[in-house]
């Protein structure tokens, strides 16, 4: 049952403090196959720790324990025509058999849907959050106000953190309030193309809260009151751009990895059938406008390019060719179900970090911040 | 003045004086670092950093100097890690909570003179820009290409991008467009050992724990940022200013959660009580309703076809709401003047009293009307004036209280009055500090907020970027020990830090 379990994550960090043992903290491990597994000797489950605590629309806030599905949290903004700016994912769990992806979960990947350069990410949702450290301590960071520079901003720091830094107990995210009309428009397009238009679009006050360019074709989402999206969509039919049916649909696809391009690696490890063999998924993050690379890719099927072109994903094997480009363009990329690259000088502040949160070290994470800058440099150069 | 060293928990004074042999040896180097011309040393040159924004608290600096690249900020900082020597970065020092207050034993850091944009590029959305550039002078190189970087506080025309970052800056325009931490993509950060750290980039998303996040509003007391990559937004086509007068504070508020239930997100949204409208119109002559208990200003912008119906959605909640005049402006030169007054509030308030104090609370909108009719009470029990300020649309209040600090005991009053004030938003479920930072102002109030395991977290935190305790040291959290009387920010004879800048 649903309830307050913050005592037994305190007594269960304590002991394993004492008997020296690591601990991984979970959800329900929805996002399993994103990251190597990490050595732990035992998990802390956050998944009964669950339940909306506060929410009223007027503030623009909702208050939850990390515990509570996404799901639920969507369901109550939904009733009152609020939203998740920042669309995080919520993953198919197998642990539970659903869309299962937990509020805690959700914070601790940092992962942002379709509209991240429009709505904000994540992290930019995030106004407070209430933590217990390596040494067992309930800590309150944040709050639930818009505007709040008293201290560090621990509350954000957890974004991306994939439990490094402690167990979250209560978030309190900012909320919005929905669209009241939505269309999106499409139309065909090379991805160069699709590049060039988003970046010309990008540069006019135009309603655009999403992008997608996949297989020759270019979607683009517009949001707004009535009377602005239907004039933005009328001014985008000179770009060839037309509306397209069921597009609500198509964007929640997109939003929890259900688009048919994800599938394949979405799935159980075992699903090789969409492209014959399990082919390395790689996350590219780039400026807007930057080039396409040129991989000679077998198919135009096997890129997909959001964000107005700030994220790519690309079924790739050569893992070079995939890390030259990310280089040449300034970005940075990650092959799924591979360690995620962190830059060795960020490494080591994050490995300070973790640290100055988790002293004992008992808290185990899939993320690898080596324990000093040497080691990342020597494997760097390996 | 309160002793800096109070607060400095790994840092003995004692172990440096300015005649000792570390400190001849730090200068000896940082001439070998730095042109003449960029060390300050005479009691002339150093007057000028002896204080920021908030002027009540001065004390002269050791040495200030002035690199001119990020190469000489990391020598600089290389140096006083060596000799431990603390370093206290400066932007354009127009922060209100006194965080590049100087140190008698320190070495003030100024990026003034890193001021080049590097960088607009339009398809990219994008500007790479060096500290020290002004916050106005992005938006102003961006206007070529019809875009422009939102966040807008006040001092927008003095104050630096590096001192944003620091601070975590705002603005009117917070609740759509977001602060700092909202639009700051990537910053190269020197840190404490002198080491070069690049966070981010022309990127949207970035591997690991936020620490780009974390550096936002941290007061220089992580690292030093030697540039910053920010986006761009393309400028709203159209803009509309309304102005909207209540003959109760109550229905004001409604007003304001009736908007934002409707699922409106004005581009800015702000409240002032009577006696902050008597003062605005008597100085600035804005057109405000005299007889109003309060009044909203409420920008909107966006496409032209947006614009027209959302503008008459919010006429229509506001006469709803008890709106008992409403005045539609949709030319810039009427914009402007329903500004002004807004914009003038602190000078207009500086006049009708020898002093004031600027509180920065934040508290849940809803909490709006309780808390008002709290500091009503408390100002009738300390016998001294409140004018209230408000950005309605994300919660964060400014109380100014009014006193004269030449009547003996008054000024402790209104501390001690203020203290209150603070004390009712945290109680409010808010905060003590909106968006001026602690600095070392809210020092004292932090306690109020934060439980000793709590301030022992963030003091970890700083070990772990700063572990000699060197770079803003004594700034932005209490030491446990310390924890005792609140403050705030103390404005005498009207005198506002850069009269010349409009304050929110």
């Amino acid at each position: 049952m649903a309830g307050d379990s913050s005592a037994l994550f305190i007594e269960q960090i304590q002991a394993a403090s004492a008997a020296q043992q690591r601990l991984l903290i979970n959800g329900h491990n929805s996002k399993r196959q994103w990251l190597p597994a990490a050595a732990a000797d035992s998990s802390l489950c956050t998944a009964e720790h669950s339940g909306i605590l506060q929410y009223e629309p007027a503030e623009l806030v909702v208050t939850a324990r990390a515990g509570t599905p996404l799901a639920e949290i969507d369901a109550a903004l939904r009733e009152q025509q609020q939203m998740l700016a920042c669309e995080p994912p919520r993953f198919f769990a197998s642990d539970v058999g659903t869309f299962g992806a937990t509020l805690g979960g959700a914070v601790a990947c940092g992962f942002s849907g379709p509209g991240r350069p429009w709505l904000g990410a994540l992290r930019d949702a995030i106004l407070g959050v209430e933590l217990i450290n390596g040494l067992g301590e309930y800590l309150k960071f944040g709050g639930q106000v818009m505007k709040n520079v008293a201290g560090y901003d621990v509350s954000r720091l957890q974004a991306g953190a994939w439990g490094a830094l402690g167990v979250m107990s209560v978030i309190s995210l900012r909320v919005q309030p929905c669209f009241a009309a939505q269309v999106t428009v499409s139309g065909e397009l090379t991805a160069a193309a699709a590049l060039d238009l988003c970046a010309q679009l990008g540069q006019r006050n135009l309603p655009i809260t999403g992008s997608c360019w996949h297989a020759g074709g270019l979607a683009l989402r517009l949001q707004g009151n009535e009377s602005g999206v239907a004039a933005a969509c009328a001014g985008l039919a000179e770009f060839g751009l037309m509306p397209m049916p069921a597009d609500d649909e198509y964007w929640q696809r997109l939003q929890h990895y259900q688009h048919d391009f994800f599938l394949p690696s979405m799935q159980a490890s075992t699903d090789t059938r969409a492209h014959g063999s399990r082919r390395k998924l790689w996350r590219v993050v780039t400026p807007l406008a930057a080039p396409m690379p040129d991989f000679g890719a077998p198919s135009a099927a096997d890129a997909l390019v959001m964000w107005g072109g700030g994220l790519r994903w690309f079924y790739q094997d050569d893992a070079a060719a995939v890390m030259a480009y990310a280089k040449a363009v300034g970005g940075w990329c990650w092959a799924i179900g591979d360690a995620m690259p962190i830059d060795p000088m960020q490494a080591q502040i994050m490995h300070q970090l973790a640290n100055a949160f988790d002293p004992k070290g008992v808290f185990a994470t899939p993320l690898s911040f080596p324990a000093n800058k040497a080691a990342t440099l020597a494997m760097e150069s390996h | 003045m309160e002793n800096i060293a109070d607060n400095l928990p790994h840092y003995d004074p004692q172990q440096l004086t300015k005649q000792s042999a570390p400190h001849q040896a730090v200068l000896a180097r940082l001439q070998q670092l730095l042109p003449m011309d960029n060390i300050i040393t005479d009691a002339a040159g150093l007057r000028p950093y002896e204080t920021d924004g908030l002027t009540a608290i001065r004390e002269m600096p050791w040495v200030v100097v002035l690199p001119e690249t990020e190469a000489q900020v990391a020598q600089v900082l290389q140096c006083c890690a060596e000799y431990q020597v603390p370093v206290i970065p400066r932007g354009a020092g127009t922060g209100l909570s006194g965080g590049a207050r100087p140190h008698q034993q320190g070495v003030v850091l100024g990026l003034s003179k890193m001021a080049e944009i590097l960088q607009i590029d339009p398809h990219n959305r994008v500007a790479k820009v060096q500290p020290g550039v002004r916050n106005l002078a992005i938006t102003q190189a961006a206007q070529v290409h019809g875009l422009y970087y939102a966040p807008d506080p006040s001092s927008q025309i003095a104050c630096s991008i590096g001192g944003n970052v620091a601070e975590n800056a705002g603005g009117v325009h917070c609740l759509k467009y977001g602060l700092t931490v909202n639009n700051v993509l990537g910053v190269r950060l020197v840190n404490a050992a002198g080491e070069i750290v690049e966070l981010g980039g022309a990127l949207y998303d970035n591997p690991g724990p936020d620490v780009l996040a974390l550096l936002c509003g941290s007061e220089g007391m992580l690292g030093v940022v030697t540039e910053v990559t920010v986006a761009l937004l393309p400028e709203p086509e159209t803009k509309a200013v309304l102005l909207a007068g209540f003959a109760e504070v109550v229905d004001a508020g409604n007003a304001v959660a009736a908007i934002i239930g409707a699922g409106i997100i004005p581009a800015g949204m702000e409240m002032m009580d009577k006696m902050a409208v008597q003062a605005a119109e008597a100085f600035a002559k804005a057109g405000y309703p005299l007889d109003a208990e309060a009044i909203l200003i409420i920008e909107l912008d966006g496409a032209a076809a947006e614009l027209a119906t959302l503008t008459d959605e919010v006429s229509t909640l506001l006469r709803q709401h008890g709106a008992y005049r409403i005045d539609e402006a949709h030319d810039a030169s009427t914009q402007a003047r329903l500004w002004k007054g807004r914009k003038s509030a602190f000078p207009a308030v500086g006049r009708l009293s020898p002093d004031y104090l600027c509180m920065d609370g934040t508290i849940p909108r809803k909490a709006l009307p309780s808390v008002l009719a709290e500091i009503d009470t408390i100002s009738q029990r300390f016998g001294l004036a409140v004018a209230n300020v408000f950005h309605a649309a994300d919660g964060n209040l400014h109380p100014l209280i009014l006193f004269d600090a030449n009547v003996p005991g008054q000024t402790d009053k209104a501390m001690a009055m203020g203290a209150k004030v603070l004390e009712a938003c945290v109680a409010a479920g808010g905060t003590v500090t909106g968006e001026h930072g602690v600095g070392v102002e809210k020092l004292d109030t932090m306690c109020v907020q934060f439980t000793s395991a709590e301030l022992e977290q963030f003091f970890r935190l700083k070990a772990a970027m700063d572990p000699q305790n060197l770079l803003n040291p004594g700034k932005g959290i209490p030491t446990l020990t310390r924890c005792g009387e609140l403050g705030g920010m103390h404005v005498h004879h009207g005198r506002l830090p850069f009269p010349e800048l409009e304050r929110f």
